[in-house]
């Protein structure tokens, strides 16, 4: 299958600052991409690069396009929240169904009534008018009913409760996403995304410091629960990370071989937060 | 209904100046006509149309005339004000508050995004103008025609075809032109809506200011001040040609004169020295780079930034 995104060597500097430095990534078709960092990483900034929303060195290819040069073509297929609270304050939520279902060939009015059914917004409410969680599901009530074959979402349950936060993912999972579609979310709620990510990348400081499937961060890590007695032993296969424990020393192993993990305590799959940390320690050091 | 139709919906529900502030207008006159007191123009009061009747017939349509001519005046500069804000707002409301990314999430290209609020500027908002200035011309003939029943006169001297149609040709005259005449103006506001930091106001205001007073203080000349008023007011060109000179209110004749001029639709003179002006022309020309830079702006700004 062709890649949907193809960015290489991107780059972007805001004065001294590098936002973005030599970035490279792809993206394939129908997987759901966690774009993960610290504040201020680089996470806003690559978005916007792919959505043609700032200028950038270097190459980059969404479905084909120049998102730089052919951005209005681009949105035709491609749909965003970039920030939370970015719906216009003085439209009704009327207005903007009826706009959004005039101007949008891939918007879907019977999908969206069907998603705001479920939330208090009312049809003849302003925007202002409503709470900041009912705007953002108001906002992913619009998204959700557009057949676009990329979305980017940027911290999009940002001032949601947990329980809100817990159902869009699931709706995400359950009802929008499918094999023609391909999702790009940053968040800094990771532990609430993990479990439905196919693909995680990493940036810090404007680089890229891991990029991989989530099957394959399964067999390359581990998470190891050291016993006191085996801390010396474990410490010869260079963890990435330690964390102490109840009586154990929690520790991040890549590439480790398994036999020899399995001797010095319980293995388990490491939490993408605990591998954010390790990899950004790393990266740091 | 087409995709550009919408986005000019979408403008008038967001400036609902555009509609309100013609109708306040409106209601101000309705409550005038009521209460019996117009007082407009050069004719001063013109309370319970005492008098009118007992005037020769051409007077009396130079007299309306020019009540109607200052009635559609009163319009085209409510929506002038409306039109200048709503410019200088135009690109600039959405980067402020963000709701700009929601829009560009949409498939709508910047072009058809500015071009949309120009039209709104340069065409709604004239067109907006013309029907207020066509309702307040029927309300002030109502209400005079009622004046003039209840002191006895004839009702009908309010509606005579050449005073009335004089006015809307008059209002629909200006319509037009100002549709040309302004939308250089627009443009410029427009381009400085997308391209201020913040505060467009300023943007828009302070470089034509600085080089005003810099060319008064160091060359002493005042080139950018005139060419200023001359674009702002320089449209008045069409019913006071610039050889007659300043109309006193008092002196009934001067006035008169202009006005006949207009009642017969004998416009063509300054009409066509206006619509044959460079100004003119040129001006178009300067519009369509304005609003070709501020789609530029629009299109290209780094909202990160």
């Amino acid at each position: 299958m062709t890649d949907l995104i193809v960015a290489q060597g991107l780059g972007k500097s805001f004065g001294t600052t590098r936002a973005l430095d030599d970035v490279s990534f792809t993206v394939k078709p129908g997987r759901i991409v966690g774009l993960i960092g610290p504040n201020g990483a680089g996470k806003t900034t690559a978005l916007k690069a792919l959505l043609g929303l700032t200028r950038f060195d270097g190459r980059l290819s969404v479905l084909g396009l120049d998102p730089h040069r052919q951005r209005h073509q681009l949105m035709q297929d491609v749909c965003f929240i970039a920030d939370v609270a970015v719906l216009p304050r003085w439209i009704r939520v009327r207005q903007l169904i009826d706009f959004v279902a005039a101007t949008h060939p891939r918007f879907r009015r019977d999908v969206c009534e069907q998603f705001l059914a479920r939330s208090d917004v009312k049809r003849n409410s302003r925007v202002k008018e409503l709470s900041k969680g009912m705007v953002t599901q108001l906002h992913l009530a619009l998204v959700m009913a557009i057949d676009a074959r990329l979305l980017v979402l940027d911290e999009p349950t940002l001032g949601l409760d947990i329980l809100m936060r817990k159902q869009f993912y699931e709706t995400l999972l359950n009802e929008y996403f499918d094999e023609q579609r391909t999702i790009l979310v940053t968040t800094h709620q990771v532990e609430e995304v993990e479990h439905i990510l196919t693909d995680l990348l990493f940036i810090d400081r404007g680089r890229i410091v891991l990029d991989a499937a989530m099957d394959e961060i399964q067999s390359k890590y581990a998470q190891v629960a050291v016993r006191p007695e085996h801390v010396a032993a474990a410490r010869t296969h260079r963890p990435l990370a330690e964390r102490q424990g109840l009586g154990r020393i929690h520790m991040l192993f890549r590439d480790a071989p398994r036999a020899e993990l399995e001797r010095l305590g319980e293995i388990g799959v490491p939490s993408v937060a605990d591998l954010f940390v390790a990899v950004i320690q790393g990266a740091r050091a | 209904m087409s995709r550009f139709i919408w986005l000019v919906r979408r403008e008038i529900w967001e400036h609902k100046a555009i509609w309100v502030a013609p109708l306040i207008v409106l209601a101000c006159l309705v409550l005038a006509t009521l209460t019996g007191n117009i007082h407009l123009g050069p004719i001063g009061s013109m309370d319970a149309g005492a008098g009118l009747g007992a005037l020769p017939h051409d007077k009396q349509v130079r007299l309306l005339l020019v009540v109607y001519a200052g009635l559609a005046l009163v319009m085209d500069w409510v929506l002038g004000i409306v039109a200048f804000f709503y410019a200088l707002d135009s690109l600039y409301a959405d980067r402020r508050d963000r709701s700009v990314l929601f829009w560009k999430s949409l498939p709508l290209s910047d072009a058809e995004t500015v071009l949309s609020k120009f039209a709104v500027a340069a065409v709604v908002i004239p067109l907006v103008a013309l029907a207020g200035a066509v309702l307040a011309q029927l309300i002030v003939a109502a209400g005079g025609s009622a004046k003039l029943a209840m002191a006895g006169e004839a009702a009908g001297i309010m509606w005579q075809p050449q005073a009335i149609m004089g006015g809307i040709v008059m209002a629909a005259v200006w319509c037009v032109t100002a549709m040309f005449w302004f939308a250089p103006v627009i443009g410029y506001l427009m381009l400085a809506s997308a391209w201020a930091p913040r505060g467009p106001f300023l943007w828009a205001v302070l470089p034509p200011a600085a080089l005003y007073m810099f060319e008064k203080v160091l060359l002493q000349t005042n080139y950018v001040g005139d060419f200023i008023k001359e674009r702002l007011f320089g449209m008045l060109r069409i019913v006071r040609p610039e050889t007659v000179a300043q109309v006193d209110p008092k002196t009934g004749e001067e006035v008169g004169r202009e006005v006949i001029k207009l009642s017969e639709l004998d416009l063509s003179g300054s009409l066509r020295d206006f619509y044959a002006s460079a100004d003119l022309w040129l001006g178009v020309v300067a519009a369509a780079l304005l609003i070709a830079a501020a789609m530029w702006v629009r299109r290209y700004r780094d909202e990160t930034a």
